[in-house]
């Protein structure tokens, strides 16, 4: 038994891989839901499994939460085989499920000690009122569960996940269902937490997010992992580099370009024009100022995780569902 | 230990803090001794209305009447005899009535004469499944009966006293309690435990669980803790409700404290059981109902188990209930622990097997 507050540092070395899966499958009788996938968790890393509802995100997470059983493959959690070591496993992580709700009538204090009981530790009101401070909810803390907001219940959620100092954070999309305003209040909280070195497996169906908080993303979909690495290597891997937008340019302007031998996209009234290398967009700037196109506006857009998700997958995301 | 408590107090908390818990598990016994005592326990015998229609209108005929009305079980009310018998009863909404037809009294003359074919019947209308129309039988065929030993001019030689069969005189809220305590010990823990389960499956409350340190056997010893603590607070607020309100000299024996925490034990584990195969609330609440509800009248909670046909009793004797009502009335009324401790064995029996079940069967990680 340890107190909340005074837990002793770990010793681990810095590359050391807090998660490690190999070929890992889930079959059901009708769906494979995981395919085979690897990849690896550095300490000290928020690392996101990025992907469409019934992408595989959440089994994969509960497999390594020992949540669930792995049909085939390897996965180790802080050293611990998944199968054999999950009362080892979740002694030191936390976790923030998907669709986390609190208990209705507990305030955040009673469900913060509850839940540090529920491990074991011995919690002073100080340590308590510290996590509960940690995740901004000292002004609500006496409040019935049942009457936080959305965002306030979730920071609870992440609360009791903090207990303890746990090793590894699994944050099962935190910020779904969240209004733009939670949902950026909660992006500030696990900023605070990956700033203090905790180690984050962040799923989520929101790009931005990812593209955030991540610095490592999995872009999941139908069970496989269909690329790996940051966001800034995989946008300038897939992500085509920079677009010049050629704002209400029209047909008209797109066939001016045609005429010139530049390729354009037409979206709406808009001109896309897609500059591969860093180095090309002076010159093509250039090149558009001279061409008597009308239009409103001309900017520059540098390409997002949308950009490479929509590459890859081949089509856009919206909360959670592949657009047509 | 720890995290056991750790449950107890913030399960405690949650519980405490719902209304609805804190009346079922407080308020709705109390209502229950409050009811049925009020009921049975003003007079030592109930009272039957009973509407008489005098045809013969003789002396013979009111005193047959007033016999009745002396039995202290029949409250007299008179029908018209110019009135249409049935008609009169279906318009007035009589239960049970009593019809005394003409020549009554000059039936008994030829009698006393020593005419031995002479005959009148009395008729006695009502639905006999009430329990009034029996009372009401019985008082009208115990005062036949003696008209009857009077006109043959002979005298009853055997007759019945009264002794008190337990140990101190009971009254019938004392025989009423057991029945209530073994009411409240089957619905308190075992409809909470299967709407719980119910609960926590639908808000995953059980994957967070399994994410703890907190194991099923755990949770479930935790659950049968709080549920015991719940069920003294409700017996001694029953008891206090009986002894204050009814006079009720039953009290709670030793063994009658330990049925009540293997009943909890066993009542809080068969919710368990129950929570394996409920997936929503609402099926939850059906399955709750579908093995208490039978449960709770088979087993002796409000009707005698030796009143019963011969095949629900032998039903009643597989029911779990059954053997806390009777254990609990053994040694609080009847003063016969050696019976109530050989049901609290079986309780015990009961309790593991449902606490291993439940344990084991009920699964918190995804398949």
């Amino acid at each position: 038994m340890r107190p909340c507050d005074v837990a002793p540092p770990r010793v681990v070395a810095v590359d050391e891989h807090v998660i490690e899966v190999r070929g890992l499958v889930k079959r059901y009788p009708d769906i494979t839901a995981v395919d085979g996938i690897d990849f690896d968790v550095s300490r000290g890393q928020v690392f996101s499994l990025l992907g469409p509802n019934g992408a595989g995100k959440t089994t994969t997470v509960e497999i390594l939460e020992g949540l669930r059983d792995p049909t085939a493959g390897e996965a180790r959690v802080l050293g611990q085989d998944v199968r054999s070591g999950y009362r080892r496993i979740r002694e030191r992580v936390g976790v923030l499920p998907q669709d986390f709700e609190p208990f209705d009538r507990l305030r955040p204090r009673e469900a913060v000690t509850y839940w540090a009981r529920l491990f074991d530790h011995d919690v002073s009101e100080e340590a308590v009122a510290s996590i509960i401070e940690t995740v901004g909810l000292s002004n609500r803390a006496d409040t019935f569960a049942l009457n936080l907001s959305g965002g306030e219940k979730r920071r609870l959620g992440i609360a009791m996940a903090l207990v303890g100092q746990p090793d590894l954070l699994f944050l099962d999309e935190p910020t779904t269902g969240l209004d733009p305003g939670a949902r950026r209040e909660l992006w500030t909280l696990i900023g605070d937490l990956k700033r203090k070195g905790r180690t984050i497996l962040l799923t989520t169906h929101y790009l931005d997010e990812a593209e955030q908080l991540a610095d490592d993303v999995a872009i999941m979909n139908h069970g496989k992992i269909v690329a790996h690495g940051s966001p800034s290597a995989l946008i300038s891997q897939f992500g085509g580099g920079t677009t010049i937008v050629l704002a209400g340019a029209g047909r008209g302007g797109s066939e001016a370009l045609m005429a010139r031998g530049i390729a354009a996209e037409l979206h709406g009234a808009d001109l896309f024009v897609h500059v591969p290398m860093a180095g090309q967009v002076r010159p093509m700037l250039a090149k558009l100022a001279s061409i008597e196109i009308p239009l409103s506006e001309i900017y520059t857009k540098r390409s997002t995780l949308e950009d490479v998700f929509l590459k890859l997958v081949g089509a856009r995301m919206e909360e959670g569902v592949l657009a047509a | 230990m720890k995290r056991i408590l750790a449950d107890v107090t913030a399960f405690g908390r949650q519980y405490l803090r719902s209304r609805v818990g804190t009346f079922f598990a407080l308020a709705f016994p109390v209502i229950l001794i409050l009811l049925f005592g009020a009921i049975f326990s003003s007079s030592g015998t109930p009272r039957v209305s009973l509407a008489v229609q005098d045809m013969d209108r003789t002396d013979a005929s009111r005193g047959f009447v007033q016999a009745l009305n002396n039995t202290t079980l029949i409250s007299y009310q008179a029908i018209p005899p110019t009135a249409s018998f049935q008609e009169y009863m279906r318009a007035n909404a009589i239960n049970v009535a009593l019809q005394i037809p003409t020549g009554f009294q000059a039936t008994i003359v030829r009698a006393e004469m020593g005419n031995a074919s002479a005959r009148v019947n009395v008729t006695l209308a009502g639905d006999p499944t009430q329990s009034s129309f029996g009372i009401a039988y019985s008082a009208v065929a115990a005062v036949a009966n003696a008209f009857n030993l009077k006109i043959a001019n002979a005298t009853g030689v055997v007759s019945v006293g009264e002794t008190p069969f337990t140990v101190q005189q009971f009254g019938y809220i004392d025989f009423f309690l057991p029945g209530i305590i073994g009411f409240t010990i089957l619905t308190t823990p075992m409809f909470g435990m299967t709407s719980i389960c119910a609960e926590y499956r639908t808000r995953r409350f059980f994957k967070l669980l399994a994410t703890t340190k907190l194991s099923k056997a755990e949770w479930l010893a935790a659950k049968v803790v709080f549920y015991v603590l719940l069920l003294f607070l409700s017996v001694a607020i029953m008891m206090l409700v009986g002894i204050g309100v009814f006079g009720m000299k039953a009290r709670l024996t030793p063994v009658a404290v330990l049925l009540i925490i293997a009943g909890a034990f066993e009542f809080t584990s068969l919710g368990m059981v129950l929570g394996i195969f409920v997936r929503d609330p609402g099926t939850g609440e059906a399955l709750a109902n579908a093995i208490g509800f039978p449960m709770m009248f088979l087993a002796g909670s409000f009707f005698p188990i030796d009143s019963m046909p011969s095949f629900l009793q032998t039903i009643a004797r597989a029911l779990p209930l059954t053997y806390i009502n009777e254990g609990l009335r053994a040694t609080m009324v009847l003063a016969n622990d050696g019976t109530a401790v050989t049901y609290l064995l079986v309780t015990l029996g009961f309790a593991v097997v449902f606490f291993v079940v439940g344990a084991r069967g009920l699964s918190w990680k995804s398949k």
